[in-house]
């Protein structure tokens, strides 16, 4: 029954293309993970609470837990690993999250770094305020919530400028 | 690899702010950002249970429905004809396995061990598993199990009619003086109920292994506060030595004191692993984490203050009340705090455990000095009230001068320090006393004031340090990083030892094939693995040089120098005499391809059983009143809260908090984990809750939409201020404990600030807004 139910997609992720075959009750997040071996989306919840899983799909932020595989098919894709330059530099999102050590344990982190660089391109990043409330479905368990929203203030501004 | 290996950028090593000083970002005590951080924030690094396996099996656990009674039947038919399944795992086919030993190195009961019961002592134990070729296909699976019940009456919780009084725990009675009789003829007498609720870790990793079995040999791939203290309980289970088993946990997704044992879902997974041949991923589900394993105990306290006209305590009688669950035991000692915060001539503490249906409670950030803490710390503020002092005077009014208990000095105590800067930096002086009496607005404002407390565990460590050919340094250990920045430190403190670059030391921690490790709890880690490390690295230079210098083949051997110096990794005379050569260059010319030395702290007559006890229990931790000191960190916070006068909702907006952790390794680092356990005592004080169905007996909130933690959009800017001196009484280098501090004593400053903005007084955590309106 395995291959029966199973079905060929496409998945378009961090600009490459690729081929595998899921059941279509396979979360776009299990895609990610345990098919394609794409381990930085991180499944905290598996049921839209949390926030770890978060990607961008066609650029908005989406919790992959709570989207199908196939529902992903022929669109963009970008998860944490797909966010730094081929040569390795680091996005400003991610530098300031070094910088300002907004994480401790970093198990959230991918998905606060992929809200990030929305909440910035989103323009919901104007204050601290906004940042705190447009920020706030990305749990942090570790706390570093304040230094979160230092790294997001300091990259908005170099985003800006 | 399953090791962090991501050197930093060139640069990042130097890019501390620098507002210690002169202390380098590679040095001891500088602001080196994460060393991990980069595989962190790219997606690189690989959690325990992220590893891809050849032929990985997906297990799912099936769980009471009842809170008490049995098994009647298990019905597996449709499971095991569900397409995809491998195996119905029940207490009917499980293997047969032996009790472990517990932490504190008690010897087992010579009776088998189950993970998968029969008997059912509280709603979420594990009953059956199923093992399928998918995840998705145990899922559906698992679904499929019928489970019948004789279903009997549930204690659900402390507060239920049944609970009774509970059983007596006399190791937690302390009592000196005459403290009823004192408190009896005290001209001020308060005495208040203070409780807490069941409260989870909910760290972001949920909880799960991958087990692999070879032969004998069994790979575990588990989050791990504690690889050698879980390996030994493995390998007891299935009678296999100890080097048979290995754990692997190069990142931990936060633990907060949950990630220290291996729990009954591990057990169930390497059976599952043992039967199929293959290796088995078991993924607890994250309504799952709240009974795989235990949160903090609800507790109930009652606080009487005994004092004079003037706020002096005179007497302290404490009492309080922790559940357990029906068949293990969970002691959260809530005199803790209550025994070593004020000076007092008499004091008696006593503590009782309850029996409700509830999983075994575990440890949280600070068990027993957290809940201690809000009892005590809300109690003297009340004083503070009845006398008509301010809630800092009459702290500094019962300043206890040395362990009241223990009656030893403190190896340091920067408390009064701490009153001081936080007071400062908050503007204590402008509050005005009366609650109720600062505005905004329809917002009532209220200041408040708690001090925290948490005790120096010491133990001995062990580490291995290696000088490579291309003059780069390896540090090994069998600990861990949830965080806390253990690969750092370590990196820091063998890099000034030897006179490396930080960036070029490569820290190698989660492998319980590294050198050995005790439990990272209790704050203990940095400073036991700083001082292995220190001790492992000196040897490692003792070495270098002593090559330097008498090798035949060294550039330094015509020197005659008695010692030579190693600084930015090139190696030189002190007197600025004969050549210089890099690490590299030296070991290629004496023909080394490594140098490599171990260290521990362990006493010199250790024995092999010594050691593996000291590294697999607790039972060799050192008493942190041993000696001739009492040695704790400290901390005071300074907290504003803003209430809505209409709707009862508590918003924190301001929190200064100053910290005694003594010397800090990276402040950098110590701070981010200050603010994280401040921001864990914010939700808890207003948040957190585990509520029960009490026809059930089972947790409703079992998901992080109802169990409340902080979001960003809870938690204002916060301020903290490091009051420490190093204490050469507590550590190798000077620190104390930092990870759990910073909670201690929040909840209880918050509820002070309420009281302040209300005239409220809330003894029943979360402070939630039906019990202000």
């Amino acid at each position: 029954m395995t291959s029966k139910t199973r079905t060929p997609i496409q998945l378009q992720i961090n600009g490459h293309r690729h081929e595998l075959e899921v059941e279509p009750r396979v979360t776009l997040l299990d895609a990610l993970r345990d098919h394609l071996g794409l381990t930085g989306t991180k499944k905290g919840c598996d049921q839209g609470q949390c926030g770890a899983c978060t990607v961008h799909i066609d650029g908005q932020r989406v919790l992959a837990c709570l989207t199908l595989a196939t529902q992903a098919e022929s669109r963009d894709i970008t998860t944490i690993e797909g966010l730094a330059g081929e040569d390795g530099t680091l996005h400003a999102v991610q530098a300031a999250f070094l910088e300002q050590d907004a994480f401790q344990c970093g198990y959230c982190t991918p998905g606060q770094i992929m809200s990030a660089v929305a909440c910035i391109r989103e323009g919901h990043a104007g204050s601290d305020e906004e940042i705190r409330e447009y920020m706030a479905g990305n749990l942090c368990r570790c706390g570093a919530y304040p230094h979160i929203i230092a790294a997001v203030r300091q990259a908005a501004v170099e985003a800006a400028s | 690899m399953t090791v962090h290996e991501l050197r930093t950028r060139p640069g990042d090593a130097k890019r501390g702010d620098a507002s210690d000083g002169a202390v380098l970002a590679d040095q001891v005590g500088g602001r080196l950002s994460r060393v991990d951080g980069p595989a962190k924030i790219t997606g690189a690094a690989k959690y325990a249970v992220e590893q891809q396996l050849e032929g990985l099996t997906y297990a799912v656990l099936v769980e009471s429905t009842i809170a008490a009674g049995r098994v009647q039947s298990i019905d597996t038919a449709a499971a095991e004809a569900a397409p995809g399944v491998l195996l119905v795992l029940t207490p009917d086919n499980f293997l047969p396995l032996r009790t472990a030993t517990d932490w504190l190195g008690t010897p087992p009961p010579a009776v088998a061990y189950c993970p998968l019961a029969r008997s059912i002592t509280f709603s979420g134990q594990h009953i059956a598993a199923v093992v399928a070729e998918s995840f998705e296909q145990a899922v559906a699976a698992a679904a499929l199990v019928k489970i019948a019940y004789d279903e009997a009456p549930a204690i659900v919780d402390l507060s239920d009619p049944k609970a009774g009084d509970g059983i007596a725990v006399d190791a937690m009675t302390k009592e000196w003086g005459e403290a009823e009789t004192a408190f009896a003829s005290a001209p001020v007498r308060i005495c208040n109920a203070y409780n807490t609720p069941r409260e989870y870790q909910a760290p972001m990793e949920p909880h799960g292994l991958i087990a692999k079995w070879q032969d004998d040999q069994l790979t575990v791939w588990e989050p791990s506060q504690w690889l050698d203290g879980m390996a030994r309980t493995y390998a007891e289970w299935f009678g296999v030595p100890f080097e048979n088993v290995r754990l692997v946990s190069p990142y931990i997704g936060g633990g907060f004191g949950s990630k220290a044992f291996a729990y009954g879902y591990g057990a169930v997974a390497a059976v599952a692993a043992k039967m199929l041949g293959r290796p088995v991923k078991l993924a607890v589900s994250r309504p799952q984490t709240f009974t795989a394993y235990g949160g903090r105990a609800a507790t109930r306290q009652t606080v009487a203050l005994g004092a004079n006209a003037e706020g002096q305590i005179q007497s302290i009688v404490h009492r309080g009340v922790n559940e357990t669950s029906v068949d293990g035991m969970w002691v959260e000692p809530l005199g803790s705090v209550t025994s070593v915060m004020y000076a007092t001539p008499n004091f008696s503490s006593r503590q009782n455990v309850v029996r409700v249906n509830t999983v075994v409670p575990g440890a949280l950030r600070a068990p027993g000095e957290n809940p201690s803490a809000f009892g005590i710390e809300s109690a003297i503020d009340e004083l503070a009230y009845e006398v008509g002092i301010d809630p800092l005077e009459i702290r500094l009014r019962n300043y206890a001068e040395q362990d009241p208990h223990a009656k030893k000095p403190w190896s340091t105590r920067q408390l009064r320090e701490a009153f001081a800067a936080g007071a400062e930096a908050f503007g204590w002086s402008k509050r005005t006393p009366q609650p109720r009496s600062m505005r905004d607005g329809n917002q009532l404002i209220g200041w408040g004031v708690a001090a925290g407390t948490y005790p120096v565990r010491r133990a001995y460590g062990e580490a291995v340090v290696r000088i490579l050919a291309d003059g780069s340094v390896e540090v090994e250990s069998s600990s861990i990083d949830m965080g806390q920045g253990t690969y750092t430190i370590l990196a820091q403190t063998a890099a000034e030892v030897l006179g490396v670059p930080a960036e070029n030391v490569i820290v190698k921690l989660g492998d319980s094939r590294y050198a050995r490790a005790g439990v990272t709890g209790g704050s203990r880690l940095a400073g036991v693995m700083t001082g292995a490390v220190h001790k492992a690295a000196s040897a490692a230079l003792d070495q270098l040089v002593g090559l330097a210098i008498s090798d035949p083949a060294s550039p330094f051997h015509t020197l005659q120098a008695n010692t030579l110096v190693v600084a930015n990794g090139r190696i030189s005379s002190p007197r600025g005499n004969g050549p210089e050569v890099s690490i590299a260059e030296l070991l290629s010319s004496v023909g080394r391809q490594h140098i490599e030395a171990k260290g521990d702290t362990m006493p010199a007559n250790s024995t092999v059983e010594d050691r593996y006890k000291n590294y697999t229990t607790i039972a060799m931790a050192l008493p942190h009143t041993e000696g001739d000191y009492s040695r704790h960190s400290w901390c005071a916070h300074f907290i504003e809260v803003r209430v809505d006068e209409d709707f009862g909702t508590v918003r924190v907006s301001r929190v200064v908090s100053a910290l005694d952790s003594g010397r800090l390794y990276n402040p950098k680092l110590a701070e981010s984990q200050w603010k994280g356990g401040i921001i864990m005592g914010i939700g808890q004080a207003l948040l957190e809750e585990g509520i029960v169905d009490r026809r059930h007996g089972r947790i409703v909130n079992n998901n992080l939409a109802d169990y409340l933690i902080a979001t960003n959009a809870d938690i204002p800017d916060i301020e903290v201020i490091s009051v420490g001196i190093p204490d050469p009484h507590s550590s190798v280098l000077g620190g104390k404990g930092v990870g759990e501090l910073g909670i201690v004593g929040v909840a209880p400053a918050i509820a002070n600030a309420v009281f302040h903005a209300t005239g409220k007084r809330v003894r029943d955590l979360p402070i939630t807004l039906e019990k202000l309106i």
